[in-house]
């Protein structure tokens, strides 16, 4: 699934094809080259559409939002890859960003330090996701619709609905921040992408977690420790999704119980835009990425057009539909060729 | 008039030819025999003469017509794939006339009973044990081999019939019966394509055969021409030793692995212990318990009581992972479910056990994966264009050789061999007996499961048997008849503990 060795590994360019074919062939053998080509086009349009879209302060409005959607983005797209899903990804960047704001400012904790213990709370709450679904060998899908009932209604329990305000400002910098003129949660975002990507590309783990997609019983039989990798990588998706938490509370400066509802199916949607198989093995977080991207420049296109807010829904859903079939029809389109 | 006729086909995919410029003709009432290693090209040309796959040069006639320019002709081909692909959990009749639209049962609703009796008219003349209401998950598998060809048979008037390997997973009583219907088929004028590795099948029910090599038809003639020897030397174009042995000459060594009373799901009290050094067979009818015995001293199942010990180190029951840890190899028969990994390349199927070994600080290097990937695929003749080629498009052996070289790679202490040569061509399984013999020598101890008779004589050094999921015998090869182990097989009483 790496990058440099798939662009290497192509085969020779059959001499029928024409020029144009052998371009876009080029490009689509390697994985990501459909969600790339996408946001090239999309990026393109929306430059032309508004003369506000390429601007300093609309790109930072941009990366600074898709820095929440596309951490939890990260951790979904490791557990599509193996074949797994989490759907209370969103609960529990809330319940960890809930629980941030009662540590600091209910009981005065130091903010670092309630920081680490509401990282380690979503980490565990992905652990126990991932141990219900091994020892109990439930269906992820299934499983993580009830967990999301339990750790949504432990948000409501602990805030009775109310937003918990008076965040200390020491914090303030992690949502609001710049460094070097970037938003700094999409600096988290970005060193979280790097490492999870070396991971999965040039560590056994991560190799591990493409052949588990792919064939778990083969991967059993083969001695690697599937339950064990299983579970670590729901805990990376609580991690991730906690981050996301609490960096959002850091950047409203109050910790709202509706943090998360919105960062459950986006992150699917994007994943399979950059090539995540539904099924398992096939894809990586890189194009999950790209594809939180394409989203993210497309709800704010809709916004910098001044659609009417009835419709955004619709246009923002139709358009994602579109970019899900690009890579689809690229294919097509090679194979006929071949 | 031959009902089909293939001139000069000629396949090209990129960087291989897999067909080149082959001729076949198939008459009626007759079984032809198509003969080849793996990925010689059986599979290709099949695929060619059921409209699967578009030739680049050459013509395909049926029944005297141009079936490239009419593609409906292709619907007189009734074709049985080598892998069962049913609807497990739907009933037999359902899966006989689906889609039922083409079968003339779906309208705007489907006539369970209509469908069901016309099911009854096919499973009879087709001599399956089940009932049409019955879930295919509930049948036998000889049934479902059999409902598979039902299938194919039941659409329209089909002239060609093609088997590829139908009884790989059938017992000797099964594959009778199966012969039984083919020939009936075969004297009601329908040509037989039968595609089998194994020689008293081929000489048993064959007409004529075809053999290609390396994607060229070395040539057809009628079976009655033919010796299992030059066979054999048309398909490899060598010649083998049918006589050759391959038990290892060295002596067996200490205790390795010993199991002790083990139970769990379909094996009942099972002990034995492998030396190093020695090739353990294991014989039993197909559901005896052999794979459950393995499967679960490996760990891949749980067991319920019982112990398995290496080198004195016990396994906990259910950790794979434990027994990979202590040097153990397990090889299964049933490669699609537990050996490959379909969407990974051949580079990342063989790599993936050597991943610890690989990596420096954590780190795959890529360029080492690489050298020792393309090692392997040499050392194990695995076919392929290239190691970044998906493997499931690989035939099937290329597949099993990819997986064995992996497996290999691993320097293993014990290895359990599940029917390794099952669907594999004489010459690879020549390969794979030389392999377990080096390695024995170089003290491995070695588990070979197998349904053939020969194939243990050849390789093991003791025999155990297994029969109704207990271990009821343990020979010594050199020194053991046929009779007596066949004996043991089919659990007759008498049988002598000599090991």
């Amino acid at each position: 699934m790496s990058l440099d060795t798939t662009i290497q590994a192509k085969p020779p360019v059959p001499p029928r094809a024409s020029n144009f074919r052998v371009l876009v062939g080029r490009f689509a053998g390697n994985p990501l080259g459909g969600v790339v080509a996408a946001l090239a086009i999309i990026f393109v349009v929306a430059c032309f559409l508004s003369p506000y879209f390429l601007t300093r302060f609309n790109m930072t409005i941009i990366a600074r939002s898709l820095a929440f959607t596309g951490l939890v983005t990260i951790g979904q797209s490791l557990l599509m890859i193996m074949g797994e899903l989490d759907l209370s990804v969103g609960a529990i960047g809330g319940l960890a960003g809930i629980a941030s704001g009662i540590m600091m400012v209910q009981y005065g904790l130091n903010p670092w330090l309630s920081l680490v213990l509401c990282l380690m709370l979503g980490a565990g709450c992905g652990l126990l996701n991932g141990t219900l679904v091994t020892r109990l060998r439930l269906h992820s899908l299934v499983l993580t619709i009830g967990m999301a009932g339990v750790y949504g209604g432990a948000i409501l329990v602990v805030t009775k609905g109310v937003a918990i305000t008076g965040i200390p400002h020491e914090i303030a910098f992690l949502g609001s921040g710049k460094l070097a003129g970037v938003p700094v949660p999409f600096v988290v975002l970005l060193v979280c992408l790097a490492i999870v990507v070396f991971v999965m590309q040039r560590t056994p783990l991560g190799r591990y977690v493409y052949a588990i997609g792919s064939n778990p019983e083969a991967a059993r039989m083969l001695g690697l420790r599937v339950a064990a990798i299983r579970t670590a990588a729901f805990a990376t998706a609580g991690f991730l999704s906690a981050l996301a938490g609490i960096l959002m509370v850091a950047r409203l400066g109050s910790a709202q119980p509706s943090i998360g509802d919105t960062w459950v199916l986006s992150p699917i949607a994007a994943a399979v835009i950059g090539g995540v198989a539904t099924t398992g093995g096939i894809g990586s977080p890189l194009g999950a990425v790209l594809g939180a991207v394409i989203i993210g420049i497309i709800e704010n296109i809709i916004v910098l057009f001044g659609i009417s807010p009835y419709w955004q829904s619709i246009v923002s859903g139709g358009i994602v539909v579109l970019a899900i079939s690009f890579d689809a029809l690229t294919r097509r389109y090679l194979n006929r060729g071949a | 008039m031959p009902v089909l006729k293939v001139e000069a086909v000629r396949k090209e995919y990129p960087g291989v030819v897999a067909l080149d410029h082959v001729d076949l003709t198939l008459e009626p009432g007759k079984v032809h025999i198509l003969a080849g290693e793996n990925g010689a090209g059986k599979s290709t040309l099949i695929k060619t003469i059921t409209g699967l796959v578009t030739p680049d040069e050459g013509r395909i006639f049926i029944e005297g017509e141009d079936a490239l320019a009419h593609r409906a002709l292709f619907e007189k081909i009734a074709y049985v794939p080598q892998e069962l692909n049913l609807f497990a959990p739907m009933t037999v009749a359902e899966n006989m006339f689906m889609p039922f639209s083409r079968s003339g049962f779906g309208h705007v609703t489907v006539s369970r009973r209509a469908m069901e009796r016309a099911a009854q008219g096919f499973m009879e003349r087709f001599g399956m044990h089940a009932r049409p209401d019955q879930r295919v998950s509930q049948i036998s598998v000889p049934d479902q081999q059999l409902l598979q060809i039902a299938r194919a048979a039941c659409r329209n008037d089909f002239s060609v019939l093609i088997l590829d390997e139908p009884t790989s997973s059938l017992t000797a009583n099964e594959t009778a019966h199966l012969f039984r219907i083919i020939r009936t088929l075969r004297d009601e004028g329908v040509a037989i394509v039968f595609v089998s590795h194994k020689m008293d099948e081929i000489f048993d029910l064959g007409d004529t055969v075809t053999v290609l090599r390396n994607g060229r038809s070395v040539g057809t003639h009628p079976m009655s021409e033919m010796t299992e020897e030059s066979l054999i030397h048309l398909m490899s174009g060598s010649n083998i030793a049918l006589d050759q042995r391959f038990q290892p000459h060295s002596v067996p060594g200490e205790v390795i692995l010993s199991v002790e009373h083990m139970s769990g799901p379909g094996v009942v009290d099972a002990s034995f212990e492998l030396r190093r050094g020695e090739i353990l067979g294991f014989a039993g009818l197909v559901g005896a318990g052999r794979s459950e015995l393995m499967q679960t001293m490996f760990g891949y199942h749980r067991a319920t009581a019982g112990r398995c010990v290496v080198d004195g180190v016990e396994i906990p029951p259910g950790r794979p992972d434990r027994s990979v840890a202590r040097g153990m190899v397990y090889l299964s028969e049933e490669r699609k479910h537990h050996g490959i990994f379909p969407l990974l390349s051949v580079r990342e199927n063989i790599s993936v056990s050597l991943l610890d070994q690989l990596a420096r600080g954590g780190i795959i290097s890529g360029k080492r994966e690489r050298s020792r990937v393309d090692d392997l695929i040499a050392s194990f003749d695995v076919r392929t264009p290239s190691p970044e080629k998906k493997i499931r498009f690989l035939s099937g052996g290329n597949q099993q050789k990819a997986i064995i070289g992996r497996a290999m790679a691993r320097r293993p202490r014990i290895l359990i061999f599940d029917k390794p040569t099952k669907g594999i061509d004489i010459g690879t399984k020549f390969q794979i007996y030389r392999i377990m013999q080096q390695l024995a020598e170089e003290g491995v101890g070695i588990i070979l499961v197998s349904s053939e008779m020969t194939e243990l004589q050849r390789c093991a050094t003791r025999i155990i048997t297994m029969y109704e999921r207990r271990i009821n015998g343990s020979f010594d090869q050199a020194t053991t008849d046929v009779n007596t182990l066949v004996g043991a097989i089919i659990g007759a009483r008498e049988t002598r503990h000599v090991a």
